[in-house]
């Protein structure tokens, strides 16, 4: 079948954004000195992940920082071999969701493991990373 | 085509098929995601394309249910006495941009920063994770999910405008490439131009144009979670069982009383978990439903006859409106050789936004 004419366009629009991250600031100063926490409301207690200046519980705007714990149990995961083109030079990557004690969850990638040894209930520990642009960014590993 | 062009296709197909005068509509809601097109302000090129002019317009969006929000934003502009008339559109071009451009779009549509920015989510990853939850918990299998795609296969191929019009075998659909463990190619919608549009009445003028209307019984919605570490379980979206209790009690019926339904299959699991959250069947027992054939033509309740989003297509903002125009065919005994036995006179739509952000269940009634 041919292909229907297009107008292959003049003009490309290439974007990026500079993310504020001013109000956690501390969430992201904690994860590059290699610690994992997350904000607890200063009124109510209501902790949040990911971590956020206003509670969404009592809507106070405070909070003081806590530790999540370091062992998570594996919830769910999947392994992405089709990935996005900003992606496209990363190998396959494996996405899970782990609990902490306390019932809070996080997504991040799970490193040092093949997929296949991967069972739900499993036990995994949170680890700060740093991204080669300087970022810090977290990771689940195997216990 | 461009997307006015696209629109306007079922622009003319639903003004002709209602017999109205477009002068005589007052409010036209676009259901479109766009950034795949070219045009930011997709409502305004279409209406002008269309000759719709002076009339109240938006674009709404609800992901993957923008066409079920644009049908409620007519819905709600016509019971609010704004006028008698008005139109839902739902379009999408997603072939503008390369595929792993598009895979980058849709993948962002979670909570970014904390699940694409470090760890590129993409839209079969997220219903990966539920998948395997899902398999774990109630013993789902791979080919349970593959059933589904044979149906809608079989399906699209008695629907003239899906965009699979091929029957697929299970094994092909078991072989397919493996796109986010433990989903494959055939576990998953394709991107999709298309278009649909229906016209909304105030019952009275409903009557005067037509001997055969097709009622809104109950529109149910609902909200969850961006983040998905933020969801209760993952075995269900949360968002769909509630706009379905909510859709059920809007119209008095339940879900026993649906004669043919559209379920949201963006990916199998997604169908397989719609069964359970529209109280098809009990939790954990979608995958006996297809295995049974329970959801085919001659089933407990068929789902899907058009081929559903992996046969029919799945152009985002589109889909809603398509499912409203599917249901309102079947009610009308319209819809050809993929057309359901109805008995009570009742169809469902069920229209989910991102993998649960939103969703919408809409109950159409023929009497």
């Amino acid at each position: 079948m041919d292909e229907p004419p297009v107008l292959h366009s003049r003009r490309s629009l290439t974007l990026r954004f500079d993310i504020p991250v001013s109000k956690t600031h501390e969430f992201w100063d904690a994860l590059r000195d290699g610690r994992f926490v997350t904000t607890k409301c200063s009124k109510c207690g209501n902790v949040s992940f990911p971590p956020q200046a206003d509670c969404p519980k009592c809507m106070n705007n405070g909070f003081v920082l806590v530790d999540v714990g370091r062992e998570a149990t594996l919830l769910t995961f999947t392994q992405v071999k089709v990935t996005p083109a900003s992606f496209a030079a990363s190998e396959p990557y494996i996405i899970a969701i782990g609990e902490f004690p306390g019932s809070l969850k996080v997504l991040a990638w799970l490193e040092g493991m093949d997929p296949k040894n991967a069972k739900l209930g499993m036990k995994l520990r949170v680890e700060a990373r740093t991204s080669k642009e300087g970022n810090p960014y977290y990771v689940f590993v195997p216990v | 085509m461009n997307i006015a062009e696209l629109a306007f296709e079922s622009i003319k197909q639903a003004v002709d098929d209602a017999g109205v005068d477009k002068k005589d509509i007052k409010n036209v809601i676009l259901g479109s995601a766009g950034t795949w097109y070219e045009e930011s302000l997709p409502a305004v090129i279409v209406n002008e394309y269309a000759g719709l002019d002076s009339v109240g317009t938006m674009r709404v969006e609800a992901a993957c249910a923008s066409g079920s929000a644009a049908v409620k934003s007519a819905y709600n502009s016509i019971v609010s006495g704004e006028g008698d008339v008005a139109m839902a559109v739902g379009v999408e071009k997603m072939s503008e941009v390369d595929t792993p451009t598009s895979v980058e779009l849709i993948g962002r549509a979670g909570s970014y920063m904390w699940e694409f920015e470090n760890y590129g989510m993409t839209f079969p990853a997220y219903y990966a994770l539920y998948a395997v939850a899902h398999m774990n918990k109630y013993g789902t299998t791979e080919e349970d999910m593959s059933r589904v795609s044979v149906k809608a296969h079989h399906y699209g191929a008695m629907n003239p405008n899906a965009q699979f019009q091929k029957e697929i075998t299970l094994e092909k659909a078991m072989n397919s490439q493996v796109v986010s463990w433990p989903l494959k190619l055939y576990d998953a919608c394709p991107l999709t131009d298309g278009s649909a549009a229906v016209i909304l009445a105030s019952e009275e003028t409903a009557k005067e144009l037509t001997d055969t209307p097709v009622w809104v019984k109950g529109i149910g919605y609902s909200s969850d979670s961006a983040n998905l570490s933020r969801r209760a379980d993952y075995v269900g979206l949360e968002a769909a069982a509630q706009a379905a209790k909510r859709a059920y009690s809007a119209a008095k019926v339940t879900p026993q009383d649906i004669d043919v339904a559209t379920a949201h299959d963006c990916f199998t699991i997604a169908e397989l978990m719609a069964y359970e959250d529209l109280g098809f069947c009990k939790k954990g027992e979608g995958p006996r439903m297809i295995r049974e054939g329970q959801t085919e033509l001659g089933g407990k309740i068929p789902v899907n006859l058009d081929g559903g989003l992996k046969a029919k297509g799945h152009p985002i903002g589109a889909t809603g409106v398509s499912m409203a125009v599917e249901i309102t065919k079947q009610l009308r005994g319209e819809a050809g050789r993929h057309q359901a036995p109805i008995k009570k006179g009742l169809g469902l739509v069920h229209n989910v936004g991102g993998t649960g952000h939103y969703a919408y269940v809409t109950i159409l009634s023929r009497d």
